[in-house]
């Protein structure tokens, strides 16, 4: 588009006296070298990193590898199909109440999921994870600092998450996951009594939906005692790019295609704080009636 | 607004199978195409809107490519009658078209995720009323159809069919799986008896609306639930099992009559080696049929 631009200045230079001036306007995208995106970086926000494709290794040795890694997952695959869904029995699926998803008991499952915090957008957050005493939990912790980054636009700040990896199969294809035996999150943690909030985020089809989030409040103890909580997933809200949305729908489970969970902190108090979390699990709670906790309003 | 889309559904059903002008029939295709979008993404659900897409994106290009190749046929014979397309190339261009339009193999990507995404009694239309328009333009061209094609289509749709609908817990998509599979036995006939279609189609859609009715009657949306059946109305949930039975094509059940007919006139048009195939494709959603039947009445 600002080719065309570029183009229509020229084109109404061209009557008059001015041509070097035309030709040097025509020219200009091609002289001045820039980027066709802009290079502006927010400050403390960490300097760009080497783009994917130049990371690209081209050894012959190597792709082999990969490739009989890739069909080795492949065959697996097809193994686990011909047993029953996931792997496992039909009769499993159609009885199974509990599922655990996560739990942490070695650096492996550890590196299934993602710390971030504000340092991203030039904040003062720090964040870390490591597994806890005898392998038997992951410790998040860390300090949230509010201040704001100096950048002019930004207000607030102050947030630390961990996200889960979306699970991928054989050739990097999406996994898809079906939570629909289960209502209930069911979580083993031991906070230090200050809120987080539990987000699922669903594959997106369109890209207008990929900043969509299903968001719910995990509000912890801090105890020396574990704790087992329950989030029913009839009452996780619908929100998108931080905004809560007027049309609420529940989550649908059945297709919780590349379904990542996140932790988020962000309370407003700066200070230090610390979750450890044994296991993340599914629950089937038969006593939990409730289809959706908030009003869906019916368009016609 | 539920009455004008189901009058407008109706509407161009009556155009297509009335027609003898091309562009009669496609208009009858484009209308019931739009009037189904809305009562698929009835309740705004971000899934919903997603099968909802799907669906009108495949349908589109389907229906240009049926106006496409009887624009060739009136190019190269200059006429627009729908029984004498000749020309080879509108033929194949049409068959493909038509198999967009049905979900035959390979075209039928969009089918399980729009099924799963509408609600039943959507999918009860989508599964029956909006079949018959184009297999009433197959039937109308059958004599110029290139029967290579079709009995290829025919045999991959009854393979994937069964194969991909076997580790399949969403009652929804296992009905998709077991509408393409069915599909492949109506198009492997076609050229040679387009009677035997039809009657296969009548019959397929009379059982594939009673499991879609019963399964609306006890709110079933996946086999969990299904397992509940037996107390909320025991009588439905026997005549339930003999439905699916004769959906599998299981003697003496009607669903046999159109396999049988099918196998017999494949038999004399010396295609042994297709029917013999076709059948034992069949066993694979005889053997998810099975399972539904068996969730539904006898329980684990």
């Amino acid at each position: 588009m600002a080719l065309s631009v570029v183009l229509l200045n020229g084109a109404s230079f061209h009557g008059g006296c001015c041509r070097h001036k035309v030709l040097l306007s025509l020219l200009g995208p091609l002289l001045s070298n820039s980027k066709l995106y802009s290079s502006y970086r927010r400050p403390g926000a960490e300097p760009k990193k080497k783009l994917s494709w130049q990371n690209a290794d081209f050894s012959f040795k190597k792709s082999i590898d990969h490739l009989k890694t890739q069909l080795s997952l492949l065959k697996k695959e097809t193994q686990d199909y011909l047993g029953g869904p996931r792997a496992h029995a039909l009769s499993q699926h159609l009885l199974e109440q509990t599922r655990v998803l996560w739990q942490f008991r070695s650096q492996e499952d550890l590196n299934k999921w993602v710390i971030s915090s504000d340092v991203e957008i030039g904040g003062k957050s720090e964040v870390y994870i490591k597994l806890g005493r005898n392998n038997q939990a992951a410790l998040l912790y860390g300090t949230l600092n509010t201040e704001a980054p100096r950048d002019g636009e930004t207000k607030y700040s102050g947030y630390c998450s961990m996200r889960s990896r979306p699970a991928v199969g054989s050739f990097n294809r999406k996994k898809y996951y079906d939570w629909s035996n289960f209502n209930t999150l069911y979580l083993r943690v031991r906070g230090d009594g200050r809120p987080w909030m539990v987000n699922i985020y669903t594959d997106p089809y369109f890209s207008h939906q990929k900043d969509d989030l299903y968001s719910y409040f995990m509000f912890t103890r801090g105890g020396p005692y574990w704790e087992e909580i329950k989030i029913p997933f009839s009452k996780f809200f619908f929100s998108s790019r931080g905004r809560v949305q007027d049309n609420q729908h529940p989550v649908w489970l059945d297709k919780a295609s590349v379904l990542t969970l996140g932790f988020t902190i962000g309370d407003k108090v700066n200070g230090p704080f610390q979750l450890e979390i044994d296991f993340i699990g599914l629950l089937n709670d038969r006593a939990h009636r409730e289809e959706f906790a908030y009003e869906t309003y019916d368009k016609n | 607004a539920k009455l004008i889309f189901t009058i407008s559904l109706l509407l161009g059903t009556t155009i297509t199978i009335s027609s003898n002008h091309w562009i009669m029939a496609w208009a009858g295709l484009e209308i019931n195409t739009l009037a189904i979008l809305p009562m698929i993404s009835k309740s705004h659900h971000p899934r919903a809107i997603e099968a909802a897409t799907k669906y009108f994106l495949t349908q589109a290009t389907a229906s240009a490519l049926v106006l496409f190749s009887s624009m060739t046929n009136a190019w190269y014979t200059g006429q627009w009658d729908i029984t004498q397309l000749t020309h080879p190339t509108s033929c194949l261009i049409l068959t493909s078209a038509i198999a967009m339009k049905l979900g035959l193999v390979p075209f039928h990507f969009w089918f399980p995720e729009v099924l799963q995404g509408s609600p039943l009694i959507t999918g009860l239309l989508l599964s029956t009323m909006m079949k018959f328009p184009p297999i009433t333009l197959l039937f109308m061209t059958s004599p110029s159809l290139n029967s290579t094609l079709l009995t290829w289509m025919a045999l991959l749709s009854a393979a994937l069919g069964g194969w991909m609908g076997l580790n399949q817990t969403q009652v929804r998509k296992i009905l998709a799986f077991s509408s393409i599979s069915h599909l492949g036995w109506m198009a492997i006939i076609i050229t040679y008896n387009p009677k035997l279609t039809l009657l296969n189609f009548y019959l397929y859609a009379l059982m594939t609306a009673t499991v879609f009715l019963t399964l609306n009657s006890i709110k079933a949306s996946k086999l969990s639930v299904l397992m509940t059946t037996w107390t909320k109305i025991p009588p439905l949930s026997a005549t339930l099992l003999l439905t699916l039975l004769s959906l599998a094509g299981l003697p003496p059940l009607t669903g046999f009559l159109p396999k049988w007919l099918i196998i017999q006139e494949l038999t004399k048009q010396n295609m042994a080696v297709a029917a013999t195939m076709i059948s034992l494709l069949s066993l694979l959603s005889l053997f998810f049929y099975l399972r539904l039947a068996y969730c539904a009445t006898i329980t684990l």
